[in-house]
């Protein structure tokens, strides 16, 4: 297999897979979509390191490489707030959420602004879930936890959705 | 509308369209554009030059 075609493979194996990591991570869709660009960009110039590896070793290798971009890019995001308070005097602006880009439907809005405020690691789990469609054990692997805890992390989130969404439907009627 | 269909419509307009995917996969597989080689050679040959005309003036100097 041509390096091309095998990266290409990789890419429409994972790709939903790390951009519902950084949507988690970010709450922004389209900064999820840069930095997992740069996170296949990475893979496929060290392409050759895939060689003999499974699936499940691929999966862990790129979400390696997801994690660390993921650490670095909140780095730099609390030393360019850091700047910007300093210059501007004023508090630094949330990160963009899905909500507030791209979602027209008042009820998927809720959903959206509903997950954003969930704690960091129940929201990246429920996100890779839901938008990257991934088992707990697929979860667990590419984040390092087991899968249990994967469960429990979605077990929480559903119940505090659904109790933010009960809230909406109150206020709705 | 039960929680699964809720997350199953926010996660559809979150996902990549196939179109956006298709557009970062080929911006990935495109290499960057290099910089020229002979103007990459003139300025680190000039670069390297202004450095020990520096480093001349700062000895005389002292």
């Amino acid at each position: 297999m041509d390096p091309e075609t095998e990266f290409r493979r990789l890419y429409q194996a994972h790709r939903s897979a790390v951009h519902a990591y950084f949507t988690g991570r970010t709450g922004d869709r389209d900064l999820a979509a840069d930095l997992m660009q740069e996170t296949f960009t990475r893979v496929w110039r060290h392409l050759d390191r895939l060689a003999g590896m499974g699936a499940d070793g691929e999966r862990a290798w790129i979400f390696t490489i997801a994690r660390n971009l993921s650490v670095d890019h909140a780095r730099q995001a609390r030393t360019r707030s850091a700047a910007l308070r300093s210059l501007a005097s004023q508090p630094a602006r949330a990160p963009r959420l899905p909500s507030t880009q791209v979602i027209e439907s008042d009820r998927v809005a809720a959903v959206g602004k509903a997950i954003s405020e969930l704690p960091e690691a129940q929201r990246v789990t429920l996100t890779m879930a839901a938008a990257g469609q991934m088992t707990s054990a697929e979860i667990g692997a590419a984040l390092g936890v087991p899968a249990g805890t994967v469960r429990y992390r979605l077990s929480q989130a559903r119940t505090t959705l659904a109790a933010a969404l009960g809230r909406y439907d109150e206020q709705d009627q | 509308m039960n929680i699964d269909d809720d997350l199953s419509a926010w996660a559809a307009v979150t996902r990549l369209s196939p179109a956006e995917a298709e557009a970062i996969f080929q911006q990935v597989i495109t290499p960057a554009p290099q910089l020229n080689a002979r103007w990459w050679r003139d300025f680190s040959a000039g670069l390297a030059a202004t450095m020990v005309a520096s480093t001349r003036q700062q000895r005389w100097a002292a």
